[in-house]
């Protein structure tokens, strides 16, 4: 009696089992990255999900689209971008200064590790290796942003020269500086 | 040091190496002249770091460098006469041989009439290599040091150039290794092409022309401690009428430097060709 009622139950979990198997596989899980490579249809996705709640996810749902537009790399990708973080701003995801710095970082020629107000002998001097190792890991971004998403060649090229004339510039200001005190 | 500024001479012997490093700045009155052109075509600059004193002192380098380089040239011309006359009477390996003791005394003698003429001008150098130097500084420290932040440092080096293709050519100038012509072609280029641009190329001018400066006046200061002792050894040398693979060096050192070696040139990437379209400009962008 007790081994008939044991497989009694046994056989009603199965269909509960696979019930539930068949739930998971039709309902994605919450906040996933989006799953076309159609940067358009991609964006559309993750402004969905991020009006679900899924804000926290910001920085790993800009990645997964940079990613997707790195698979059809084409100068209007940077209008998309763009509006996408015009889009993220207005919906009070980001700040404004947050979404300029999510565009300027990789589709812009000026480096915004290079924000500051204070002068360059009191503030980028004594942190000159710092500033110039930022501007280095910013321009790999760019890289990816203009040449890899945008196609921007000559954007990139440009950035590369600032970068290059910028570190000989604060080395000589240092330089300079230093040489007062 | 700047990876555009490594200097190949490694291979020159440390004395008159450091000698000869110095010679690059033999060619500056071209530079001078352009610029003191430069700067009465200028339209109200708003950076100044070239006015006339900087101008002034530069000129007075020039000057100096090039009574240096005139009295060397003549001396290296017949160094290499007497090099070639040496090889061309297969004294290597015949050191014991009269007439090549004698070849090599002749070429021992010359060397130090070069150190000698070095020795003589480079109090000079020195003195007018400071006064650059130290005009300069107080320039790049008041205009781009104390009154810019490092964004508006950025915006002065891009120009306010929006998206306009720049020409085709090198922006940043290697200096090290580059024959002379070269070099100061590069030079030209820059400050023709700042003429148009304002600013941007001339912060450059002048933290390379700075970085030189301040490297040359280095180098100055050790040339006058070795070339002492350069001069004793060779005196030493002459006595037994050796050519030392150093003195041998030096001079191909010095005719690289004042006639050119290609293989030092330096090659900067340019943009690649295509056509500029008018491109998209976000409103977030800075």
């Amino acid at each position: 009696m007790t081994i008939m009622n044991t497989n009694y139950t046994r056989l009603m979990l199965v269909p509960v089992a696979l019930a539930a198997l068949a739930s998971c596989a039709s309902a994605p899980p919450p906040c996933a990255s989006p799953e076309t490579r159609n940067l358009d249809a991609a964006v559309g996705q993750v402004k969905t999900s991020l009006s679900a709640g899924c804000a926290a996810h910001f920085d790993r749902f800009y990645d997964d689209l940079l990613g997707i537009a790195e698979g059809d790399p084409k100068p209007e990708n940077k209008r998309l971008f763009s509006e996408f973080l015009v889009w993220s701003a207005d919906e009070g995801l980001l700040s404004q200064r947050q979404a300029r710095d999510y565009y300027n970082r990789y589709f812009n020629v000026k480096f915004m590790s290079l924000a500051g107000d204070y002068n360059n002998c009191s503030h980028t001097c004594p942190r000159r290796d710092r500033v110039m190792r930022d501007m280095e890991r910013e321009l790999g971004d760019k890289e990816r942003g203009l040449v890899r998403i945008s196609l921007d060649n000559d954007g990139y090229y440009r950035a590369d020269r600032l970068y290059q004339e910028m570190e000989l510039v604060l080395e000589a200001t240092c330089t300079a500086c230093e040489a007062a005190r | 040091m700047h990876p555009y500024r490594a200097r190949p001479s490694a291979r020159l012997a440390a004395g008159p190496r450091l000698a000869l490093e110095i010679l690059p700045w033999f060619g500056l009155s071209l530079l001078l002249a352009l610029l003191a052109g430069r700067q009465a075509e200028a339209n109200t600059p708003t950076i100044r770091l070239f006015p006339t004193t900087v101008v002034e002192d530069l000129r007075q380098t020039s000057n100096v460098a090039r009574e240096m380089e005139s009295g060397l040239q003549e001396v290296i011309g017949r160094l290499d006469q007497q090099q070639q006359l040496y090889l061309e009477s297969k004294c290597e390996g015949a050191e014991n041989d009269p007439g090549c003791q004698r070849l090599s005394r002749q070429l021992g003698a010359t060397y130090l009439e070069m150190l000698g003429i070095m020795e003589e001008r480079l109090p000079d150098m020195e003195h007018t290599v400071n006064n650059t130097r130290l005009s300069l500084e107080k320039r790049l420290r008041g205009e781009l040091g104390n009154k810019m932040t490092s964004w508006t440092l950025q915006e002065t080096l891009l120009g306010g150039e929006k998206q306009e293709a720049s020409p085709a050519g090198p922006s940043l100038r290697g200096r090290s290794g580059m024959r002379l012509s070269e070099r100061f072609r590069q030079y030209y280029q820059l400050v023709a092409s700042s003429s148009s641009r304002s600013d941007q190329s001339l912060a450059v001018l002048a933290s390379d022309i700075y970085l030189d400066m301040e490297e040359t006046s280095e180098l100055i200061a050790r040339t006058r401690e070795e070339i002492a002792r350069a001069t004793l050894i060779e005196q030493l040398n002459q006595s037994f009428g050796t050519i030392t693979p150093e003195m041998m060096e030096v001079v191909g050192g010095v005719k690289s430097i004042l006639f050119g070696d290609e293989a030092g040139q330096m090659q900067i990437a340019g943009p690649p060709p295509g056509t500029f379209e008018e491109e998209y400009r976000s409103p977030l962008e800075q």
